[in-house]
Parts: structure tokens; sequence; C-alpha cells
């Protein structure tokens, strides 16, 4: 399965070029399935289609689907089935207030990123589709995901060497003196020294080969990162740290659209400030970004909307 | 004769718990801060320490009610900490 994702500043024209990334592929590829998904909150996928999308899968044509993911209803969801599955596990330690914690974990630093990556892994599982394309949220959230495979086996991979000694002591005082006990609340639990039957480190292990095919995949080829960009210096700025921060993770870019290019004969006075600068952002990404392939796409009159106008904004833009 | 019998079990089995117990106890202890590393390590939230990210949390959480009473046990004796290591290794 391939994967596309498409990331950028705000404004750049990411769902413009991936949903029209998404038409074109589905177009000129009629034996496969597309879905196109859009992880940013604050959507706007369905305004390119000029079709209104939900939180479910909708058949746009043939072969190609769309999805808003409602990431906020999918926190909601998760940590609601989370909290009744910890207030009833941990109801001998209601004495402590820690129902009321859980409550918090909505709050948590990095629950966001952690429904992004959910939902990837969601879509992922499907066997219905042979490529997706996602419309990413702004670039600090998407690079911050694209590394949490990576950052989450460091943590996997400590946590079980911790937790593989707790489970050695417990197996020594076990040898000794039979099966360890202990007293939670009223109740008495007898602690396993079994690393198969520890339900910590089955989920630690779990979720660690989880990340690693996670983290492979998003190294792989079969990932491919598109940076949207425009002439501008700081945006310019923005795409050599997207660079830079995934190169730290082993995840290459595929390609950069320099989207919004200004093409004048005789441009006016007013702009010709920001023809200037464009021109300079261009011949230093040129020089400074050395093996991403760079596809100029001008300024439009118009946004193309719609299927029949993205599938010619490919044809005559995105498609080489 | 049996009552002598029954006797002398009785402190055989209790010289064996004694030493079942002294041979275990240091591991015991071990074993207990090293729960309570693990949980401080992944409920950091509590203490105001760096926390591995959300979704190892959320896995781990629903199983973790062993870790988190020791962590809340070991806290409330952390004013009496010199104490419990001048008991572990029997320093009078």
């Amino acid at each position: 399965m391939d994967i596309y994702f498409f990331l950028g500043k705000g404004g750049t024209g990411k769902t413009t070029i991936s949903a029209s990334f998404s038409v074109g592929l589905s177009h000129y590829n009629k034996d496969s399935n597309f879905l196109i998904a859009s992880l940013d909150p604050a959507h706007n996928l369905g305004d390119a289609f000029n079709i209104e999308l939900s939180n479910k899968i909708k058949k746009l044509t043939e072969n190609l689907s769309a999805i808003e993911v409602d990431l906020e209803k999918m926190i909601k969801e998760y940590l609601n089935d989370l909290s009744t599955n910890l207030k009833y596990t941990y109801k001998y330690l209601t004495s402590f207030n820690l129902d009321k914690y859980f409550d918090v974990l909505r709050y948590s630093p990095g629950i966001e990123e952690n429904a992004v990556l959910e939902s990837i892994k969601k879509f992922l599982k499907m066997n219905e589709f042979d490529a997706l394309i996602f419309d990413t949220p702004p670039t600090g959230i998407t690079t911050r995901v694209l590394a949490l495979p990576k950052l989450t086996l460091i943590w996997t991979k400590r946590l079980m060497d911790i937790r593989r000694k707790i489970l050695d002591r417990r197996k020594m005082i076990e040898n000794v003196k039979g099966k360890t006990e202990a007293i939670i609340g009223d109740e008495v639990i007898t602690l396993t020294a079994d690393e198969k039957e520890d339900q910590i480190m089955i989920e630690l292990v779990n979720y660690s080969k989880e990340m690693e095919d996670l983290m492979k995949l998003f190294q792989s080829d079969l990932t491919k990162i598109n940076i949207v960009t425009m002439p501008e210096d700081l945006a310019l700025f923005e795409t050599k740290r997207i660079i830079e921060s995934l190169n730290k993770f082993n995840i290459k870019v595929n390609k950069i659209y320099l989207n919004k290019y200004l093409i004048f004969d005789n441009p006016p006075e007013v702009i010709e400030g920001k023809i200037i600068e464009q021109d300079r952002v261009i011949e230093k990404m040129r020089e400074e970004i050395k093996n991403i392939s760079i596809k100029d796409i001008p300024l439009l009159s118009q946004s193309p909307r719609g299927i029949e106008d993205l599938l010619k904004f490919y044809d005559n833009y995105i498609l080489e | 004769m049996k009552k002598l019998f029954d006797l002398l079990k009785k402190i055989f089995k209790g010289l064996d718990i004694g030493l079942r117990e002294v041979s275990t106890s240091l591991i015991e202890k071990e074993l207990e801060e090293t729960e309570n590393v693990f949980a401080l390590l992944t409920m950091g939230a509590f203490a105001g320490i760096p926390s591995p990210p959300t979704g190892i949390i959320l896995r781990i959480l629903p199983y973790m009610q062993r870790e988190i009473y020791v962590m809340i046990a070991r806290s409330k004796n952390i004013d009496d900490a010199l104490a419990e290591i001048v008991g572990i290794f029997s320093i009078e």
C-alpha cells in the first residue's frame, strides 16, 4: 500500500494539491482503490471537492473515497471507553481521587498526535484501499506524528527493560517463597512473574511491534512525503525545517510542490518586490535542496473546486 | 514424643520462614523500588517529570493498579527514607 502525505505551512495549498493528486491518481489508475483523508482539525477537503464530507468514508468516484476525520470525536470516544475501563479497574483506589485524574487525560500533552497516529493506523488496517492520501494538520503536529513511532520505540524499549527486571525479581522471590501476593484495597491479587502473563509487558511488546512496523513503513519507499510550499522566505525556512526534522528520523521527503508561483510578463510596480523575493527564494531553494525534485505550480486566478477542475489542475500542473 | 516432634516441626518451619524472609528481603526491597521507578516513569504527570508518549500510557494504564499503589505507599513513607535504609541493612 502506498501512502502519500502532504505537509506544509498553513495556506500554502496542501488541501487543493492533495485533493487534485488523489483525483488524478485515481483517474489514471482505474484498477486501484484510493482514499483521501483529511487529518487537519480545520477541515476544508470537502470545500476543495465541492462535496459535503464527514467522519464517514464517502465514495466520490468509482475508485476514490474521502473522509474528514473528526479527531475531537475520536479522542472523546477513545477516552470514554478507557475511562470506564480504568474506573472499573481502579475501583479500589477511588479513595485517592484517581478517578478525577483520568478525566483530565483529555488534556494530556500529545493526545492530538496520538489520535492522528491512531487514525492513520486505522486506515492502514483497511484492506479495501491500494493507496492512502493524507491532507495533514499544521506542520508541527505532522512532523511530530511521523516521528512518534521512533520516539515511542525508545521509551517502550527502556520500559520493557525495567519491566523485565521487575518480573525477574518477582521470579526470584517466587522461587523461595512461592507466588507473590499483593493487597490492593480489600482484594488480594497474585502477581505474575511470567512475561507472557504480565498484562503490562504484553501491552508494551504489542505496542512496540505496532510502532516498529509504522516506523519502518514511514522510512520505506512506500511512504511519500510531499511538502507544499510557496516562494516566500518564511515558507522556505519552514520547508528546510521539515526536511531536517524528518531526516533525524530517517524519513525522506519525496517531492516539493512550489505553489502559488507568480508569473508576469510585465509585473505591476506594486508587486515588483514580491517577484524579486520569489526569484531569490526559488534560486536559494534549488541551491540548498539538492536531492528532492521541486515542481512549480503557478498562482491561478481561481482555485480549482470540484472533481472536474481538480483533474484539469492535475493534468496541467501535477502530472509528470 | 508426638508433642516434641510437633514442636521441632514448628521450630524448623519457623526457621525456614525466617531464613527465606532474610534471603529475599533485599530483593523484595529492590523489586518495590523498581516498581516505584516504573510507576514514576509512566505516571510522571503526578510528580511533574517527563512522561513517555501518551500512546504508551493509554495502553498500559488499565493494568497499572499495583504500581500506582506502590508509588502512593512509597510517597507516604518518603519522609522516613533514611530510617527505611537503616532498617534494610540492619544498622543499629
